[in-house]
């Protein structure tokens, strides 16, 4: 049951491959570090250019993947350095890495972190290689009503574990799909929200979605904290990048916990490496905080979220490959390259397109070796990203955006929308949305409509098919209490606390 | 009722739900055998997104950080000079806007003249260099180019 595995190993070998799986380590780690810029950003932008290089479907998606496990290394750089997350995985890595650097401990914690990740994405990866043919077997079962019903799990379950402000969450994914709503109906050729411009017939392109978006309103927002004291210019002194076996034997379960707790976060839908990282951490300062030492420089408090957030990435591999849904808002964009090559990952993946599927996950494996290699040794070069001003940075971004944009058919509007949405991403960061279901709606927006309308055209209309069969009512449970149960525990947690009192 | 950021986005989105809800009705669609045409999933969205909107407009969150006066300013420069850098873009060409956004936005971020004007020539070159012979990424020459070509 592992031919694809092997196969894939074959593909992922080709000299061209493999070099791509370098690059996109090198690339991820340094997207990664710089603030601001996450794997999204770094692939959004990469994404185009791969395109036009005409490279085939699973190289491209072996240097994308390699970019988004790249960056989860690389987060961590500013988050322990700076004190400053680079990108929204390693929020929590901030918590005991930048204490520890204060410390004078940056170098010995860049190296522990290093390995937690590797340790973690190696747990993910393993987890991946055996469930995602296993899951795909099932989902060869699957019919239009129960991807509907997945679908429909697959946002609750992101507006459960997005946390903070469920109602934002909602809407933003309400949004994603409606903008997933313009263009040609592919059901009857009818035109909708085009308002008879011929640019959006095809719909609102997928780069100038995700460019406009992600990159444009990062350069919106980096206005802002230009403005706040440069942080980069206090960076401590790094010491040795490396880790001793007493502090790994320190934290060896910690790492496998939180391993499997990013790869299982990652492998539900909807879910990503911040919420990862949140789940580990809180997990993990309730099983082994005894000393009340997480928070203040405790090596587990760092070895947690950095298992976990890259545990995660991969472990968001497992739905985005079985069953075309992604499992984070990073694999929704992969997800959504993979449809510029005419490719719907889903069950037949396996067994149409092994090459694809086999050799993403052989890619993972060398560059997650590639990736500990790469940041044991030259952490110290890579930290040195961190200074690069933002007046080189930012023009950078804009540079790589309007060509990568203005390139997909030589044509302005593409880069007037990619404006439009920038300013519309902007505005919806600074009200406290997130972009990950916003960009999960659009992704899933058309499939979840075809397959509504298809399960209803077999049925003649009739509503019950859609909770007909064991497996869409199944999800459609799992959705409704996954949606419940958070709110009737904290009412009852509520009430506990009150009776204790 | 106090006016929050959270409460006009709320009147807003519900705007936009009622103008795409109207906007979905009023499609024309030739006949078809689906049971479910192309309108009822924007309806049923559109509906999605008032209701929400209602819980905002009612329960609105905090109100967040918002640019100042000079914030704002600088804001609307860099999207200015974003829109310049797509104005110019074909009739420059590729390397004449580049080389006058990566200026001007250098500038907005703080850059002195010196390394802003640095700054704009080795991008402005590398990335051409880097798209037209590295990538074969075709773009615009300019207008004022071709004229001598």
């Amino acid at each position: 049951m592992f031919d694809f595995l092997i196969d894939g190993f074959g593909v992922a070998l080709t000299p061209l491959n493999l070099g791509l799986a370098f690059l996109g380590a090198v690339l991820g780690t340094l997207f990664g570090a710089l603030p601001g810029i996450g794997p999204i950003n770094g692939i959004a932008i990469l994404m185009p250019l791969a395109y036009t290089l005409g490279l085939p479907a699973e190289s491209a998606l072996i240097l994308l993947a390699g970019v988004y496990t790249g960056a989860e290394y690389g987060g961590r750089m500013s988050s322990i350095l700076l004190n400053v997350p680079g990108d929204a995985g390693a929020v929590m890595t901030t918590l005991d890495g930048h204490p520890l650097a204060k410390k004078g401990l940056a170098g010995p914690a860049l190296g522990l972190s290093a390995v937690s990740s590797f340790v973690g994405a190696t747990i993910a990866i393993i987890g991946l290689t055996l469930f995602a043919p296993l899951l795909a077997e099932v989902a060869v079962m699957f019919g239009p009503a129960e991807f509907f019903a997945l679908m429909v799990f697959a946002f609750s379950s992101m507006a459960v574990m997005m946390g903070k402000d469920p109602v934002k969450t909602a809407i933003g994914a309400v949004l994603g799909v409606m903008i997933a709503m313009v263009g040609v109906d592919s059901g009857t050729g009818v035109l909708r929200y085009t308002f008879g411009m011929a640019e959006l017939y095809d719909g609102i392109d997928f780069v100038v979605m995700i460019i406009g978006l992600f990159a444009i309103s990062e350069i919106l927002l980096m206005l802002e904290h230009a403005n706040r004291q440069d942080a980069s210019d206090e960076m401590p002194p790094l010491g040795r990048v490396m880790v001793s076996f007493k502090e790994l034997a320190y934290c060896k379960w910690t790492m496998l916990r939180c391993g499997l707790i990013g790869f299982i976060v990652g492998v539900l839908p909807g879910t990503g490496a911040s919420v990862a990282g949140a789940v580990s951490y809180t997990t993990e300062k309730r099983i082994s905080d005894k000393e009340g030492t997480f928070g203040t420089g405790d090596m587990r408090g760092l070895a947690a979220p950095e298992a976990a957030n890259n545990a995660s990435a991969a472990g968001s591999f497992v739905p985005m490959l079985t069953l075309g849904i992604p499992g984070s808002g990073t694999t929704a964009v992969l997800l959504g390259a993979l449809m510029l090559y005419n490719i719907t990952p889903g069950p037949l993946l396996f067994s149409e397109r092994p090459e694809v599927a086999g050799g993403l996950i052989a890619s993972l494996y060398i560059g997650n070796v590639v990736l500990l290699a790469l940041n044991l040794p030259l952490a110290g070069l890579f930290a040195r990203v961190l200074t690069i001003p933002r007046w080189v940075l930012v023009p950078g971004i804009a540079i790589l955006a309007f060509a990568g944009v203005y390139q997909l058919n030589s044509d302005l509007t593409a880069i007037y929308l990619m404006l439009i949405i920038g300013v519309f991403g902007y505005l919806l960061r600074k009200l406290g949305f997130s972009l990950a279901p916003v960009i999960l709606g659009y992704v899933l927006g058309g499939l979840m409509e075809d397959n509504l309308r298809r399960a209803l055209s077999i049925s003649g209309g009739d509503l019950g098919i859609l909770w007909q069969s064991g497996i869409s009512l199944g999800l459609w449970i799992a959705a409704a209490l996954l949606l419940v149960v958070p709110w009737l525990m904290a009412k009852l947690l509520a009430r506990r606390s009150l009776d204790g009192v | 009722m106090k006016l929050a950021a959270d409460r006009i986005l709320g009147l807003a989105l519900i705007g936009l739900a009622a103008f795409a809800a109207v906007q979905a009705a009023n499609l024309q669609i030739p006949f078809s055998y689906e049971p479910v045409g192309p309108k009822v999933f924007p309806i049923g969205l559109s509906m999605m997104l008032a209701a929400l909107s209602l819980v905002l407009v009612f329960r609105p969150g905090e109100n967040g950080h918002w640019p100042d006066k000079a914030l704002m300013l600088k804001l609307l420069a860099v999207l200015g000079a974003l829109v310049i850098y797509a104005l110019l873009f074909t009739q420059l060409g590729f390397f004449g806007s580049t080389l006058l956004v990566v200026l001007v936005l250098a500038r907005l971020f703080e850059a002195t003249w010196l390394k802003a004007l640095l700054a704009a020539v080795l991008m402005a070159l590398g990335s051409y260099f880097l798209f037209t012979q590295g990538l074969g990424i075709s773009l615009p020459r300019g207008y004022w180019l071709s004229d001598f070509a």
